[in-house]
């Protein structure tokens, strides 16, 4: 087994309320692989990715990142594993340049200014945005704010990174341009995201939620394409499936 | 746009001019922090009556509004709302203190008009000087500066924060207003119905925000101490500039310059 692997097991959370959002979830992913997680609104799919990062800790059942169980005096430990970009970049950004905000967390895990150096330089060049390092955060537009948040968590060099819905306010070029530097990114990623087309380009298995458990689990062709599936549990075909379909003679 | 626009674009304005490569602003943060507190001590120790000597301390901002090819316009518009604030201390000194200390031609300027003018110099050439720094010198870097002087890290903290979370703040109010205008678009300003429910849902959508930008923090290894990486090592220019201003302040302060000047020319 590679070193690089998320285990989950039997996984219950719930918010104040009670009402479950997370319920006896069992979840294995390891090196190179691409998860995408899909699922309606209040699947339990940004609730999922947070409980991974210990962003709460009032769930029953195990977390394991590299064998290292989630709790909190290991969080710190965890946390240097895992990149995670927000939905909303304006939340993941709040220093004053790019450069600054990039450099935060290597100063944080006390690498010695050289070195913070070199990754923000690498991780800059990496997105290919490295034009944008004294550029202000305010004035970022939103493709370059959603590529800067990429580049805050690929300075600590993470073994694993997470995105919570990617692409959304992201125009086609920059869209394409953040599935080509995806795509790069050869350690595991754990997408979730409505658009399941950007799933389709950039995950190599999908996982399927509904009602907080596991309703499908397989490759993007089963089930991307599986209509009914998808129509079952409040989704529909990506539009580009759906496009290639009605183009079909016949 | 909004006021509130207004207030967003004024902030990222002044942090974009205090980044400008000018060699002011390349000047060490360390230097300029120290100097600006050294000539706001001086200028609050001047007496109450010392009017003609405070008003050798406008040499200071005047230089560097020069130097910086900053607008002094743009700082007073900048400044509008907070000048008259501190334009209000010693309003009420000329109803206490009424002994005649001069006469201009035959207007008598009793003690108090005196000791209110001086409080009004003194609090806009403290706050133009506050405006100066901030001006030439990115937010961070002024916090970089606070750690070195040994400033506590919790204060320095909540400096970086609040900046952070003015804007924040600022957004969430545009955003809801927008909504409210548009929805509203015969009404001047919100009704005062309204106003609970909106400040309340502000506050709330802007808590939201908070928490995310604190939960990024947490996530990137964040621990309490804010690291701002080191700033090069200093240069003659850096020690030169505040050295050379420290000694033209502090002869300001301790002889009375601006009478001997004034007494050339009469």
């Amino acid at each position: 087994m590679s070193h690089i692997h998320l285990d989950v097991e039997k996984l219950n959370f719930s918010y104040e309320s009670g009402t479950p959002v997370i319920s006896d979830l069992t979840f294995h992913a390891s090196e190179h692989e691409a998860v995408g997680i899909i699922g309606a609104n209040g699947a339990g799919k940004s609730t999922f990715l947070k409980l991974l990062l210990g962003l709460n800790l009032n769930f029953t059942g195990s977390i394991r990142v590299e064998e290292i169980p989630l709790e909190k005096k290991t969080l710190p430990q965890i946390r240097e594993k895992i990149g995670y970009v927000f939905q909303d970049s304006d939340s993941q950004l709040f220093m004053t340049t790019v450069g600054e905000d990039v450099a935060f967390a290597p100063r944080n895990y006390g690498l010695p200014e050289e070195e913070v150096e070199r990754r923000v330089l690498a991780a800059l060049e990496k997105v290919h945005i490295s034009h944008l390092r004294d550029k202000s955060i305010f004035k970022l537009s939103g493709g370059e704010k959603k590529l800067a948040s990429l580049a805050t968590i690929l300075s600590t060099s993470p073994d694993m990174i997470f995105l919570d819905e990617p692409s959304v306010a992201l125009d086609p070029k920059n869209r394409r341009n953040l599935i080509h530097v995806l795509n790069e990114f050869e350690h595991l990623k754990l997408i979730a995201s409505h658009d399941l087309d950007f799933i389709w380009d950039t995950c190599s298995r999908v996982v399927l939620l509904s009602q907080g458990q596991i309703a499908a689990d397989g490759t993007p062709e089963q089930i991307l394409t599986n209509q009914a599936l998808l129509e079952e549990n409040g989704l529909e075909l990506p539009l580009s499936l759906t496009v290639r379909e009605n183009r079909t003679p016949g | 746009m909004s006021k509130i626009g207004q207030a967003i674009s004024e902030i990222q304005t002044l942090e974009n001019i205090s980044r400008e490569d000018r060699w002011v602003n390349r000047l060490h943060p360390l230097g300029k922090l120290v100097l600006t507190v050294f000539y706001i001590t001086v200028t609050v120790s001047f007496p109450k009556y010392e009017l003609a000597g405070l008003a050798g301390m406008l040499l200071y901002p005047l230089a560097v509004f020069t130097v910086a090819d900053l607008s002094f316009g743009d700082a007073l518009r900048r400044l509008r709302v907070v000048l008259p604030l501190v334009m209000i201390m010693g309003i009420l000194n000329p109803f206490f203190d009424r002994e005649i200390l001069l006469t201009i031609g035959r207007v008598p300027i009793s003690g108090g008009v005196i000791s209110m003018l001086t409080l009004m110099v003194k609090a806009v050439l403290t706050v133009l000087a506050g405006y100066l720094l901030i001006a030439t010198t990115p937010m961070d870097e002024i916090c970089r500066a606070m750690r070195v002087i040994h400033i506590p890290k919790i204060f320095v903290i909540v400096v970086l924060l609040i900046y952070r979370y003015v804007t924040v703040f600022l957004s969430e109010a545009r955003r809801i207003t927008q909504a409210y205008e548009l929805r509203a678009p015969k009404q001047r300003g919100v009704h005062y119905k309204v106003w609970g429910s909106l400040l309340g849902q502000m506050l709330l959508r802007s808590m939201d925000r908070a928490n995310d930008i604190y939960e990024s923090m947490q996530l990137r290894g964040f621990d309490g101490n804010f690291r701002l990486g080191k700033k090069a090592a200093l240069r003659p220019a850096d020690f030169l500039w505040p050295v050379l201003w420290a000694l033209v302040i502090l002869a300001l302060r301790l002889f009375p310059v601006v009478e001997l000047i004034g007494r050339i020319f009469v």
